[in-house]
């Protein structure tokens, strides 16, 4: 028989040699282009400018950080954050906890309640835009016959804002769902029916009990939920066009997009992109120590 | 009694609020393929109509006929496809390292990368690839768009795959080694049978995320490369929204995957669970 050691060894090359494709995708499509960021970031590329383009050093960095849009970004992506997972949050946990009683039904239910999820998110928003429509729009139809009168959704700032909450709402509380769903399967059933026997209600037992028991888990989520709302793209682009009205909605990622492909400031966007990044990996840092302890 | 009563009422609560989750998922579902079916005039009319409409297919005619709508929909699922295949290939290679092997050279960084990946937004990097593709002569290339396509899953497939791997006994291998098959051959005839449910279930995954892609198509696929996200996106710069046909090409883009997600919503459920904790 050969010694261990060898095999472990043979095993080692043959994972280093198999990992092999991925590093080539990965150093190809985000490392490279990360590095060409940053050094486009010190120069002044424009699309269609006459000059030839040179380094700046710092100019973009100083300019953007200098510039309202620049912030009014911020706060926009922080708020449709925040409000986000204040609405995601308590939602995707409470059907979780529903659905987790097993009663009869619940596969249908479950099928039923992950479709929106896994929809083009292009199509979904697109779907929303016309429910939104301030005068033919089904939402302020059904508002109407409550006695509400329905906001101009998409052409007011805070409106236009609650429309992207409520949309990115409607494909992300599935996916909290369902983590919490296999967090709530992995939890030992004692203490809750302990509980339950020592005379606790439904209530107690959820926010006595079973949520503690489930933090780590509530942490990862909230964490890939962050990362992700920083992400937003796709609905923002349709629902509000581009982040409109006017700048209202325009997220950090937005004004990427419109400084980089609607004014080709290339430069500026690249700058742009590298303080995203800084922003991005304190989040990062402590998703993965939430994941750790998950 | 009092405790049966106040189960029932329970029981009563939880359908009331699984109801209207349900009504609020499928609505805007069903909002959209009706919209599609519906005469102009009977789309721009309040109170709107749920049922009373004479349905027609002037709508989806009107999508088929714009030019250029074969090919959009050709490359859209060329892409989908060759990009899912790669990206699985690679992932499950990748996951195997990373399940068997708890040391290897590059395990920890390939693992922070893969994590980056996930955590950095990609429109960071889609103004550079513009240049870089531009420079390059393959802006617009169905071939570059299968690589990056790939790229941008590798690390949620990575993941998925792992978990999956993990879940064959190594002692199959190691008596399969004592056998005297070699690395190689373990791989193909003993591991991949077992983890072919594993891959089937991600395979889907990552053929859904292709078929949703909209941010890399719409920075760097022109009118050759074109895909249904970046068709259905051009709907919002029309001057008058056309509700009819945006909603026919919408449902073209989502009718697919609604009847993928009934006919494998058991692969989907669990493969999500155990891959979402991670990615």
């Amino acid at each position: 028989m050969k010694p261990k050691g060898s095999i472990e060894r043979q095993m080692a090359r043959l994972a280093e040699a198999l990992v092999v494709p991925s590093w080539v995708l990965i150093l190809a499509v985000f490392a490279l282009p990360i590095l060409g960021a940053l050094w486009l970031s010190f120069r002044n590329e424009t699309l269609g400018a006459f000059a030839p383009p040179k380094f700046i050093g710092f100019e973009n960095y100083t300019t953007t950080l200098a510039d309202p849009r620049f912030w009014e970004s911020i706060r926009t992506t922080i708020w449709l954050t925040v409000l986000g997972l204040l609405v995601q949050m308590p939602i995707g946990i409470g059907l979780a906890v529903i659905l987790e009683k097993n009663l009869r039904g619940t596969q249908v239910f479950r099928t039923i309640l992950i479709i929106p999820m896994l929809l083009t998110p292009v199509a979904v928003g697109l779907m929303w835009r016309f429910m939104f429509d301030t005068d033919l729009g089904v939402i302020n139809w059904a508002l109407a016959g409550l006695g509400l009168d329905g906001p101009n959704w998409l052409g007011a700032r805070w409106p236009a804002i609650w429309a992207v909450v409520i949309v990115d709402s409607w494909q992300s509380i599935p996916f909290i769902m369902l983590i919490v769903l296999a967090g709530l399967a992995g939890l030992p059933k004692g203490p809750a029916e302990a509980a339950t026997i020592d005379g606790a209600n439904a209530f107690q037992v959820f926010f006595y009990i079973t949520l503690p028991a489930l933090g780590p888990v509530i942490l990862v989520t909230l964490m890939i939920r962050i990362i992700d709302s920083l992400k937003m793209f796709d609905i923002i682009f349709i629902v509000t066009t581009k982040g409109g009205p006017g700048t209202a909605t325009q997220t950090l990622g937005m004004l990427i997009y419109n400084t980089g492909f609607g004014f080709f400031q290339t430069s500026r966007a690249a700058a742009l992109g590298i303080l995203m990044v800084l922003m991005v990996l304190p989040v990062y840092w402590l998703w993965r120590r939430a994941a750790e302890r998950a | 009694m009092k405790q049966a009563t106040r189960r029932r009422i329970g029981h009563a609560l939880s359908y009331a609020v699984l109801l209207g989750a349900a009504f609020v998922s499928l609505f805007p579902l069903f909002w959209t393929l009706s919209t599609s079916i519906k005469t102009r005039n009977d789309t721009f009319v309040l109170p709107p109509k749920f049922f009373n409409f004479e349905a027609t297919w002037k709508n989806y005619i009107a999508i088929f006929d714009t030019r250029g709508f074969g090919q959009i929909y050709l490359n859209t699922v060329v892409i989908t496809l060759a990009s899912t295949v790669l990206c699985v290939l690679i992932s499950t290679l990748a996951a195997y390292s990373l399940a068997r092997s708890p040391r290897f050279r590059s395990r920890r960084p390939l693992e922070i990368s893969m994590i980056l990946v996930r955590a950095i937004p990609a429109i960071v990097i889609m103004v550079p690839l513009f240049t870089i593709t531009s420079k390059l002569g393959v802006y617009d290339n169905h071939f570059a768009l299968i690589l990056m396509y790939a790229a941008v899953n590798v690390p949620f497939a990575t993941w998925l795959m792992t978990s999956f791997v993990e879940q064959v006994p190594v002692t199959l291998e190691q008596s399969a080694a004592v056998d005297g098959a070699g690395r190689l051959q373990i791989l193909w005839h003993v591991v991949l049978p077992l983890i072919l449910p594993g891959m089937a279930a991600t395979t889907i995954f990552v053929a859904l995320l292709a078929w949703n892609e909209f941010l890399i198509p719409v920075m760097l696929a022109g009118n050759s490369a074109k895909t249904l996200p970046v068709f259905i996106s051009g709907f919002i710069s029309a001057r008058n929204l056309d509700w009819g046909p945006m909603a026919a090409a919408s449902s073209l883009a989502i009718l697919p995957i609604a009847i993928l997600t009934v006919l494998a919503q058991r692969w989907l459920i669990s493969g999500l669970s155990s891959g979402a904790i991670k990615g």
